[in-house]
């Protein structure tokens, strides 16, 4: 297992090789460079001469690659050029705000779709199931960032109960913490309802017409235990798949999310950066969204045995 | 047990092949979303060529009006008539979601049987450029693009194009390889044809299926991509008027004037659940395993 | 909006109250400042902050024009080559230690030393307006710099905000080593914390040496403050901070967009104060387009547009239509900078005719981070529409615009200058040749000359002829049309008493007094 984890770490390195020079180049082919943003208006030849040479912007190319990527493997990432901030404990910041909302709406939404799709497979084309699919599919259609503005509008405008902007850590003060993240998590678990419930629906009814299933059901065993015991369990194989894929999608997706409910995670992060053409800031956050992307597809490739025997390491 | 033992000649069919069905009342998923295709088509058609208003026409005395006889669905904050901007609002997205989602399947399609068939190096290789392009976050992707190319329909087009190529190549890939092994591509060889025109014959028509299944989800995903980026600032620029950046304007006028976040939504909404539902049916249709 | 509460309130809420009653002032920034270092790593929060801790030799009064600060008087020699400062006696610095001349040179050679990164430093090492070749302090309350040539700009450079004020420090402000540790000025406040992309906090500097007048004026007068703590907050969301004013999580917003102002001001807690400031809302031509490099076209798209009209649209009533780069509020604006584009469809149809227009596309270039500049394009581009000038909007993003500006990339585009705090500085931010600078807007040389005499003269009368030739040149050859000057917008809580908002646009908060409270 270890080994198998290690080659999967060592196979991703090119994979993050690879980013950090599609963002290299793709920031720096944008028109405006940070020392021109910072000075603004302001910019006269010399005074831009100046500020690029203290940002490392007069190098070559292959040259400033090579210096952020000498510094990144002995642990640096730089410092922010709008703010002035290290690089690695703001993104980490930030990510911990992103990363906490997604997770808990994506468990929150995985508790909830995965039985109702199983109880929908069970009885399938009942008027159970027709509701289930028919809300899955719905909800599967909202954008997630109009459902939020909806909600915001709804509780923070017109009832007034939660606020409407701002954020503060859960470590300062767990309840108005709450307050401010139960609407970003609300709207995220409705809107990853509807996909994780029709996978799981589908895959369950798979599974259901499947040999074993009627054997054990031959076999004297109640629904109940052939559900839980079989159905249920063979049938997250593919949930899960796409379970990590929303979790991959969602850390970079969530920029809008976080536009909407003013959160400052790492979504906004990098849309910032690339408005202030902030490459420290976005270099860092590549490497860190791609590296999470890869420990959830590994971890998701790790459990995946686990629901579908099938499967090998 | 309920499967039917193998029969050998039925193996040697490639499988989507199947008798006609008779004709039966198409199922609920497939007729509203047909319908609400259907509507948002018509929607576009119309916008084209009629508004009730002049979608770009200003008009500062009347701005932020909730709506009235004059305006059905109100005026936004520059006076411009809401239903009108919609209306050619449907046309742009609908356009957009419809020219990246067939560049997209063109490109996909092409590098996924590339992959599929040559295998060896250049299979790994596109596979590592493939998977780092799923890796990368698509946002970042397409706002990177589109400051380097200008805000413009077609450079969005381009950006998500490219941000949706590598599912298609997952895909189709995925389906070259487990049908490479079939009995029936073996059968093919056996009789001489080459790997190309068994690639081509037999495997390529394969793809059709699950590739059409995913399109119906990228368009959804286009008109999303679109209406995001739009709210982040990069989409289709101003003036024209596309559901994302009507819905993105609104933001500060949420307290006042509610409506003006209300309709775009909806319209967006709808388009994704005339794309889910065709979608539905049309995977209901192809793949027999999940249907009754 | 009862139940509002933000990062700065859970903060404030955390902390341990004071024991004893003090006046605290909390007050929202749009970001975090970036460094304590006057003039050094800057911005326009940093330059607010510091602006409140040092001081420099001189300073600007409430009416833009510079004044003694540090300094008890200036006086220039008659070839405009040396200026003495006489320092008062008795500032003390914020140490404790008094302020001699010997800090002052200090200052200003730490600020000159390459190794600084002084923003200012290019303007007075030759490249800017003259060279400073000496600074000598023939006694310990007297300080004498030499030019190279005469530059009437040199007291307001030194002034600048974002120079820092050219504040004067305390050795002690650098370590050992010389990098920076903390500022020790001589101004109100003192640096007290500062938790990065939190906070920053100014403590009364119990021994401030104030000047002999009776009230502060501008940055200079008698700056002696009532406060005890300001405490910045940063709140980067314009939302989130008028959502912490409303919910009295913060007293003051320093910066208020002109819809939220309109919002907060229907609100009776709330007071919103405004001035103009001296940053130029402007459309530009490039004059070298093969289009635009016909005067008469230019001038077409000039008098198709009713400024008073848009200007009233655009900022509310705030601001009047000003087709001149002297700001409105510079005592340099007179009945001349008056004269600008009369709106007259007429006189445009007459110069569309005469210059062959066919009703060609032209692009105008705007973008969204600024709606003003976005709203701005909207309503030119209908206007000129109306006289059938064709104009097409092409949105950039900000950094796209900023560069296709730099390299003069563009036909035509709406654009914001940040504040210039003379009609001089102004000039030369679109004045030049454009040969060499593909930047500059406007390209006569007769227009540089006059701005070469301009920063050269620091009589007011010569300079104020100068300005008023420049003007008139450029309503003539129309490089742009400057539409109108910024406003400073400030909302307050109605406890707050004390607050001017002024052309200089940034906050004086040792004005502010506030009720005094326990923790607040």
């Amino acid at each position: 297992m270890f080994r198998f984890i290690s080659q999967r770490l060592a196979m991703s390195i090119p994979t993050l090789l690879l980013i950090s020079l599609m963002v290299f180049a793709i920031i720096r082919l944008v028109p405006g460079d940070p020392a021109l943003l910072m000075l603004g208006d302001m910019a006269d030849a010399h005074s831009l001469e100046v500020a690029r040479a203290s940002l490392g912007l007069d190098q070559p190319l292959p040259m400033q690659f090579l210096i952020w990527f000498k510094a990144v493997l002995s642990g640096d990432l730089g410092h922010s050029i709008t703010t002035n901030e290290a690089v690695l404990p703001l993104i980490l910041d930030r990510f911990q705000v992103s990363a906490g909302i997604v997770l808990v709406s994506v468990l929150l939404a995985a508790l909830i779709a995965v039985p109702a799709g199983l109880l929908a497979a069970w009885k399938q084309d009942s008027a159970l199931d027709f509701g289930v699919v028919s809300t899955a599919t719905l909800l599967l259609s909202i954008p997630s960032f109009w459902l939020g503005l909806l909600l915001l509008y709804a509780f923070g405008i017109k009832l007034g109960w939660l606020p409407v902007v701002g954020y503060v850590s859960f470590g300062q003060a767990p309840w108005q913490a709450l307050s401010f993240i139960v609407l970003p998590i609300v709207t995220l678990t409705l809107v990853e309802l509807g996909a994780i419930t029709r996978m799981a629906r589908a895959s369950a009814i798979e599974v259901l017409r499947l040999e074993y299933i009627t054997h054990a059901r031959a076999k004297g065993l109640s629904e109940r235990a052939v559900l839980w015991r079989h159905a249920l369990r063979n049938s997250f194989a593919p949930t899960l798949t796409l379970i990590g894929l929303i979790l991959g999608n969602l850390l970079s997706g969530i920029a809008v999310l976080e536009t909407v409910f003013t959160l400052p995670g790492i979504g906004r992060l990098m849309v910032d950066a690339i408005y202030a053409r902030d490459y420290p800031v976005l270099q860092g956050c590549l490497l860190l969204v791609t590296f999470v992307y890869v420990l959830v597809n590994l971890l998701v490739d790790l459990l995946y045995p686990l629901f579908d025997p099938r499967v090998k390491l | 047990m309920n499967k039917p033992l193998p029969v050998a000649p039925e193996v040697l069919l490639p499988a989507p092949v199947r008798a006609p069905r008779a004709w039966r009342v198409p199922p609920l998923n497939a007729l509203i979303g047909a319908f609400l295709l259907g509507l948002l088509l018509i929607m576009a058609a119309l916008g084209l060529v009629w508004t009730p208003h002049d979608p770009l026409a200003l008009n500062l005395l009347a701005r932020l009006q909730a709506p009235t006889a004059a305006h059905w669905l109100g005026t936004d904050e520059y006076g411009r008539d809401v239903l009108s901007r919609l209306m050619i609002g449907a046309h742009t997205s609908l356009w957009v979601s419809v020219l990246t989602v067939s560049m997209a399947i063109v490109a996909g399609t092409f590098l996924g049987l590339l992959a599929g068939f040559l295998r060896g190096w250049v299979d790994r290789g596109l596979m590592m450029i493939n998977d780092a392009l799923l890796a990368f976050p698509g946002i970042l992707l397409a706002l990177g693009l589109m400051a380097i190319i200008g805000p413009s329909l077609y450079g969005i087009v381009f950006a998500l194009s490219l941000a949706y190529t590598p599912s298609v190549v997952r895909v189709v890939r995925g389906t070259v390889l487990s049908l490479r092994e079939k009995e029936f591509v073996e059968a093919s060889r056996v009789i001489g044809n080459s790997e190309l025109y068994t690639m081509l014959r037999h495997i390529a028509p394969n793809c059709v299926a699950p590739v059409c299944v995913l399109a119906t989800s990228m368009f959804g995903w286009a008109i999303l991509a679109e209406s995001a980026l739009s709210f982040l600032g990069l989409g289709v620029p101003p003036p024209a008027a596309t559901w994302g950046n009507m819905l993105a304007a609104s933001r500060p006028y949420i307290a006042t004037a509610s409506w003006l976040g209300l309709f775009p939504g909806v319209c967006i909404a709808m388009a994704l659940l005339a794309f889910n539902l065709c979608g539905d049916a049309l995977r209901d249709r192809l793949d027999p395993r999940m249907s009754k | 909006m009862n139940k509002t509460f933000i990062l700065a309130g859970a903060l404030s809420a955390a902390l341990v109250g004071t024991a004893h009653a003090e006046s605290v002032l909390k007050v929202a920034l749009n970001a975090d400042i970036r460094s304590t270092d006057p003039g050094v790593n800057r911005d326009t929060n940093s330059d607010a902050v510091i602006m409140h801790i040092t001081e420099g030799l001189v300073a600007f009064r409430e009416d833009a024009t510079v004044g003694p600060l540090l300094a008890k008087d200036v006086q220039v020699s008659d070839d405009g080559l040396r200026y003495t400062f006489h320092l008062r006696d008795g500032v003390k610095f914020q140490n404790g230690k008094p302020l001699t001349s010997a800090e002052v040179l200090w200052t200003w050679k730490r600020f000159l030393d390459p190794k600084t990164q002084w923003r200012c430093a290019p303007e007075f090492d030759g490249h800017g307006g003259a060279k400073i070749v000496d600074m000598s302090a023939p006694d310990p309350l007297t300080v004498v710099f030499t030019l190279d040539k005469p530059n009437g700009l040199f007291l307001t450079s030194t002034a600048l905000p974002e120079c820092g004020g050219s504040g004067i420090l305390h050795p002690d402000s650098v370590a050992a080593d010389g990098s920076w540790k903390a500022p020790i000025g001589t101004g109100p406040f003192r640096l007290g914390d500062w938790k990065p992309g939190q906070y920053v906090e100014l403590l009364r500097n119990a021994d401030y040496s104030a000047r002999d007048e009776k009230a502060p004026d501008g940055y200079t007068g008698n700056k002696s403050t009532t406060l005890d703590r300001v405490r910045l907050l940063v709140i980067p969301d314009p939302a989130a901070a008028k959502a912490a004013l409303l919910s009295k999580n913060v007293d003051l917003l320093i910066d208020v967009t002109p819809l939220d102002a309109t919002e907060l001001a229907a609100n009776p807690n709330v007071r919103v104060t405004s001035s103009g400031t001296m940053s130029v809302n402007a459309l530009l031509f490039q004059t070298r387009d093969p289009l635009l490099k016909d005067v008469r076209l230019r001038q077409a798209i000039a008098h198709a547009l009713d400024s008073a009209q848009i200007v009233e649209a655009l900022t509310g009533g705030r601001s009047k239509a000003n087709n001149s780069m002297v700001a409105s509020g510079s005592h340099y604006h007179t009945a001349v900078e008056d004269q600008g584009f009369a709106f007259d469809p007429a006189k445009t149809a007459q110069l569309l005719r005469e210059a062959g227009y066919k009703g060609e596309p032209i692009k105008l270039i705007v973008n969204k981070r600024y709606a003003a500049i976005f709203d701005m394009g909207v309503f030119v581009q209908a206007m000129a529409k109306a006289s059938g000038i064709n104009l097409e909007l092409e949105t950039l993003e900000w950094g796209t615009q900023l560069e296709r500006y730099q390299s003069g990339n563009y036909q035509m585009m709406a654009f914001p200058y940040s504040e210039r705090l003379d009609p001089a500085l102004s000039f030369d931010s679109m004045t030049g040749d454009k040969d060499k600078e593909a930047r500059k807007v406007w390209d006569n040389p007769d227009a540089r000359h006059w701005l070469r005499e301009a920063q050269r003269e620091g009589d007011i009368t010569k300079r104020q002829a100068l300005f008023d030739q420049l003007h008139q040149q450029m309503i003539k050859d129309v490089p742009m049309i400057p539409m109108y000057n910024g406003n400073a917008i400030a909302a307050s809580r109605d406890y707050v008493k004390g607050l001017r908002t002024w052309p200089v646009s940034k906050p004086r908060l040792w004005t502010v007094s506030v009720p005094n409270s326990g923790s607040n």
